[in-house]
């Protein structure tokens, strides 16, 4: 049986937690806590530690889904997860432009430690306010359209939704792998 | 009634001092931001606090899957010395950094006082 871990990241309130909820098939670990800082404004429970999920995928590949807190001052959990991950998924909230800063921030901090392969997930793309596919790659910084890696839309609520985005991953992570 | 911060940082600053062995402590909250601290040098106040969370949630995971029950305290015992969390009431763990020679027993008592002069405070 062939393992892949796939990392689960983005900014805060992005829907991580949800994201990983909604196709595992074990009951999910998660490590949530009661949010005191501006978080709380958003949501009441914050990850603190990680998520963890499973999926079994085909016959002989296992999945096993990270999800990694938002917040900065966890990221030496980033560290600690991306370092064992396969392939990673960024998740950002359409309709917060100004966490695109932060999600920037995950992103170099990842590629400043790993080049493995990575899709974007975009969430809450139905919120009033949320931002088109194309204004959220330039304002995280992939202006060349040849350098840019997949973007999907997720709604993390939807199991459907979740599988796709998944496969679209995992799919990428098997492209890798044969070149 | 506001929450006493200085009189947090001076019994942390006290216990630190006041007992042998014990280098630093730290009290945070549950999701990980610093309430109060008294550190080596070096050590990062906010890195310390998320650390700990962390430590801790996944800690009281343990106890809940494992079927090992509520946590008590969570030990890190290294060549060069011990870091012990501890639940200090609902909204707040105590992260206590001691050195290798520290004697666990008298440790663990002093714990125990610490934390019942800042549950006073955090009330």
């Amino acid at each position: 049986m062939e393992i892949m871990r796939l990392i689960v990241t983005g900014t805060v309130g992005a829907g991580k937690s949800t994201f990983i909820r909604s196709v595992s098939e074990i009951e999910v670990v998660d490590t949530d806590t009661r949010a005191t800082d501006e978080t709380a404004l958003l949501k009441q429970k914050t990850t603190v530690a990680f998520d963890f999920g499973r999926l079994q995928f085909g016959p002989d590949m296992a999945l096993h889904l990270y999800g990694t807190p938002g917040q900065s001052r966890f990221d030496f959990m980033w560290d600690i997860l991306i370092c064992k991950g396969h392939a990673y998924i960024l998740l950002i909230a359409a309709h917060r432009p100004r966490e695109f800063r932060q999600a920037r921030k995950i992103l170099n901090f990842m590629k400043e430690r790993v080049q493995i392969p990575m899709i974007i997930g975009l969430t809450h793309t139905d919120c009033p306010g949320a931002w088109s596919e194309e204004d959220v790659y330039l304002s995280i910084g992939y202006i060349d359209k040849e350098q840019r890696p997949p973007m999907i839309k997720v709604n993390p609520t939807q199991r459907e939704s979740v599988a796709e985005a998944v496969i679209t991953l995992v799919q990428r992570l098997m492209e890798s792998c044969a070149v | 009634m506001a929450i006493n911060t200085e009189k947090l940082s001076m019994i942390l600053q006290h216990f630190v001092t006041a007992t042998t062995d014990v280098q630093g402590a730290a009290l945070v909250t549950p999701d990980g931001l610093p309430l109060g601290a008294s550190l080596p040098s070096g050590m990062d106040e906010e890195r310390v606090s998320a650390m700990s969370a962390s430590m801790l949630s996944l800690g009281e995971r343990i106890g809940i899957e494992l079927a090992r029950g509520s946590v008590d305290r969570i030990f890190v015992e290294g060549n060069k010395g011990f870091g012990i969390l501890t639940g200090c009431g609902e909204d707040a763990v105590l992260l206590v950094l001691a050195s290798e020679t520290a004697k666990q027993g008298l440790l663990m008592l002093e714990i125990k006082r610490v934390l019942a002069e800042l549950k006073l405070v955090l009330m």
